[in-house]
């Protein structure tokens, strides 16, 4: 390991870092805005939920390099051409969360909340929603940390980000290039996990500490749990 | 010109067919790459799987490592490893398999440790030795997350063959790796198209599994819970 | 006051789940509908406030028919307290409890200082306001479930099944604290349970319903007890509902025998005496606070060397006393049951002994309780023919 490299190429690793930290993050944002709509449908017409539950399986089964490169002739070598897979990608993820964490709120509360006048919407606000935080957290999470590294594949086709310096690293026959790579991504990835499992904390004081649902929040098989729910 | 007509107007040559080179052997090369990898990985991970979750302990360890496995950059990996070990086996097939074990651990763990309690007392309260218990009631119910973890596994395993074919690696990754340094989208267009087809065939492979070995009475359209 | 008109309730599938129902729930009172699983009982209750809509007639809530309110105000004035609770895992105690006058649109320092009054009033440490329900017993969840329906002061409460999910200790002092809630707010309350004791308990007026949604009979507790319309109701109430239809019989009616008791410094041969004049052969020791010690036999006493006084003697245990200013016949039924010697012992508030029963004169008191109900009862309805 050359460690003097670092200091020296410094605001290169920076601006990658930053590209990647948006590659990342914006896709796994975006999902979530489209997420929730979309889950809170899934959830209340049970019929809509199957097929896109299959949808999702079907796509999130296409490797991401296939997906940037299906993507170049309409979008070209841009940002953009990374980010619509991998904010596809958290859909697939986000979706059933969203939908798991509105089936997470027990029935009597739903039914007490009726009762005490709330309309649909008010109660999808202020109870349902608040209710399903975790769980939806719980797929973000999986969402960014998996977006965060999906985008340095992205480098193959020519879009800028970390993964310039696995590309640089393995044309210059230069490990420490790579590493410093390599660590930075898990690092960035780790540290948004980090971010929102203190943010899930900080949103849901009402829920008890130490819990099972606290311990599987670790988002277990998310992925797994998009096929599954698609065709059986 | 869309995507689809780059891919197709070079899929129809007929020189892409023969040879070394050629389409056939390229998606020969991809599956055999997916199925050893998959087979060496579910080698390790299904029994890991199965026992951790049969006996509780580790799964603390199962569970951190879910999440941190998919912050690993694929690209990265397998890049360090040809730069440090030379082009070999061992520098793609060990990235194949070790991003593969974590879905298939995870799943078999999640399976088996997700059976009734109340099922598991009443294999051991009926005598059977733990090894019977597994056998016969654990890893039965557990066939479906099994399976599932299986089908994950080859998902993460034919995209990253498919990258592989940057650091040399063959299979239908040649087409994009070889298309995009000549410039030649059609051979991209055309590879992105074949691999497309490939991990969708990957999957309904995989289904089909699932119907052949889940037990009748355990078919359900279910999230694991 | 609310009515209801041949309400039905019919599921696409043709089950009746309420079939042409009639029923008044008398304003300011508390109304139980009680009956088997599958009655209807959970449906009625759940059309008064809309959760479920009737497939026909209609319900009229202080005469205006409720299908012509807005749902969701029509709710905002009937409180709802369901078994489960159904607390907002994501709030506060205090902000669960102040969720309708917030809904409404009390500034959010009202509602709080609401709620905490409510936690008082339903028996809740107000330290608990900042809490939130899982941190909570099943027992402390139902009140705040109770305050929560009572914190924008609706005029009708109802419960369904409110007490079933807490154990019988903890269900016994909800009952009791929803009797006397209720002496002071006079609310409507309709409340649904499976237990027939909790709703003779509990109830101003108990609708026993059969099954498939028709009621068999409506009634004061006492009157369903006395007079139930039918086998059905009979049996639905069990086989002990005469002595259980003593707990609304006052022990004040019972003459009871002071002839009996002795201080425990009475000479011993002047107890004995007075022992065998009653003919019964024991008399009832009281200390100098005319508190019970014990029964001593007429044998015993005289068994004492001389000199002796009554309280020296051998005493057998009362068995546990009955108020008679406060208890029911059914304790002054159970206390003779349980006593050894076959005699009750009544206290005043005080402790001090009143007097004693015997198994004779609790038929006599019986008798006379229900001699006097059906004068009451023929007096207020004149044309029903003499017994």
């Amino acid at each position: 390991m050359m460690w003097s490299w670092i200091p020296s190429n410094a605001a290169l690793i920076r601006q990658l870092t930053l590209e990647s930290a948006y590659l990342g993050i914006v896709p796994a944002l975006l999902g979530l805005v489209i997420s929730v709509p979309l889950g809170i449908a899934c959830a209340r017409w049970k019929w809509f939920y199957p097929p896109v539950l299959s949808a999702a399986s079907i796509l999130y089964a296409l490797p991401s390099l296939a997906l940037f490169i299906v993507l170049i002739p309409y979008t070209g070598i841009t940002d953009t051409t990374v980010i619509i897979p991998l904010t596809l990608f958290s859909l697939c993820v986000l979706v059933p969360n969203v939908v798991d964490g509105m089936r997470s709120v027990p029935e009597p509360v739903r039914q007490a909340a009726t009762a005490m006048g709330f309309g649909a919407l008010r109660r999808l606000v202020q109870v349902e929603l608040p209710i399903a935080v975790p769980i939806v957290i719980a797929g973000l999470r999986v969402a960014v940390v998996s977006s965060i590294s999906l985008a340095s594949v992205g480098q193959l086709i020519g879009v800028s980000s970390l993964g310039y310096l696995f590309t640089d690293g393995f044309q210059r026959d230069f490990p420490t290039e790579i590493v410093v790579g390599g660590v930075l991504v898990i690092a960035l990835a780790l540290v948004c996990d980090l971010l929102l499992v203190l943010a899930t904390r900080l949103l849901t004081p009402w829920r008890p500490r130490r819990s099972r649902r606290a311990a599987r929040d670790l988002a277990i098989g998310q992925p797994a749990a998009v096929l599954s729910g698609g065709a059986g | 010109m869309s995507f689809l007509s780059y891919a197709w107007n070079w899929l129809k040559e007929p020189q892409q067919w023969h040879g070394a080179d050629g389409i056939p052997a390229r998606i020969l090369e991809q599956l055999g790459y997916t199925a050893l990898s998959l087979i060496i990985a579910a080698a390790i991970a299904v029994p890991l799987g199965i026992l951790i979750g049969h006996s509780g302990r580790g799964a603390v360890a199962v569970v951190n490592l879910a999440n941190a496995w998919r912050s690993i950059p694929t690209l990265g990996l397998l890049v360090l490893l040809v730069i440090t070990l030379g082009f070999s086996p061992l520098s793609w097939l060990v990235p194949l398999v070790v991003l593969a074990i974590p879905p298939i651990l995870v799943n078999a763990y999640e399976g088996v440790a997700g059976v009734d309690p109340e099922l598991k007392d009443a294999a051991r309260g009926m005598g059977m030795t733990p090894w019977q218990q597994i056998r016969k009631v654990e890893v039965p119910v557990a066939a479906p997350l099994i399976v599932l973890g299986l089908r994950t596994g080859a998902i993460f395993v034919v995209a990253t063959a498919t990258i592989a074919a940057y650091i040399g690696l063959g299979g239908l990754g040649r087409y994009i790796i070889d298309g995009l340094a000549t410039e030649n989208y059609g051979e991209v267009a055309g590879g992105a198209a074949l691999v497309v087809v490939l991990a969708l065939a990957v999957q309904a492979f995989f289904i089909l599994v699932r119907r052949l070995v889940v037990p009748v009475g355990l078919r359900q359209q279910g999230r694991p819970s | 006051m609310i009515t209801f008109e041949g309400v039905t309730k019919r599921y696409p599938g043709g089950t009746v789940a309420v079939d042409h129902l009639d029923l008044t729930v008398p304003a300011g009172q508390t109304m139980v509908l009680v009956g088997p699983s599958g009655c209807g009982k959970t449906t009625t209750l759940r059309m008064i406030n809309r959760m479920i809509e009737p497939s026909g007639g209609r319900i009229l809530l202080d005469g205006q028919d409720i299908h012509q309110s807005n749902p969701s105000e029509l709710r905002r004035g009937i409180g709802y307290v369901i078994q489960q609770g159904g607390l907002f895992p994501n709030r506060t105690i205090e902000d669960n409890i102040g969720t309708v006058p917030l809904l409404i649109g009390w500034k959010k320092s009202r509602a709080r200082a609401r709620a905490r009054e409510l936690m008082k009033l339903v028996g809740l440490d107000e330290q608990l306001a900042r809490r939130y329900p899982y941190q909570l017993s099943g027992g402390q969840q139902q009140r705040v479930g109770v305050a929560r329906a009572l914190a924008a002061d609706p005029p009708v409460l109802l419960m369904d099944e409110p007490f079933s999910a807490v154990d019988p200790i903890v269900r016994a002092t909800l009952q009791d604290e929803l009797i006397k809630l209720q002496a002071d707010l006079h609310k409507t309350i309709v409340l649904v349970t499976h237990d027939v004791e909790e709703a003779i308990k509990v109830g101003d007026q108990v609708a026993i319903f059969r099954p498939h949604g028709q009621i068999a009979q409506v009634d004061s507790p006492e009157r369903l007890l006395a007079a139930p319309a039918d086998s059905y109701v009979e049996n639905f109430l069990g086989f002990d509902r005469g002595i259980r239809r003593l707990s609304f019989l006052a022990a004040s009616g019972l003459n009871l025998d002071d002839r009996t008791v002795v201080g425990e410094d009475t000479a011993a041969p002047v107890a004995a005496q007075t022992a065998r004049d009653t003919g019964e052969d024991w008399a009832l020791v009281v200390n100098a606070g005319h508190q019970p010690r014990g029964w001593a036999s007429a044998s015993d006493l005289d068994a004492l060397p001389a000199g002796s006084a009554a309280g020296q003697a051998r005493l057998e245990p009362y068995g546990h006393t009955f108020s008679v200013h406060s208890d029911s016949l059914r304790a002054a039924l159970d206390a003779t049951v349980l006593s050894p010697a076959g005699r009750a012992v009544g206290v005043d508030d005080n402790g001090e002994v009143v007097g004693t029963t015997t198994y004779e004169r609790l038929r006599v008191a019986i008798h006379a309780a229900e001699e006097a109900e059906q004068r009451a009862a023929v007096d207020l309805a004149p044309e029903a023919a003499e017994p």
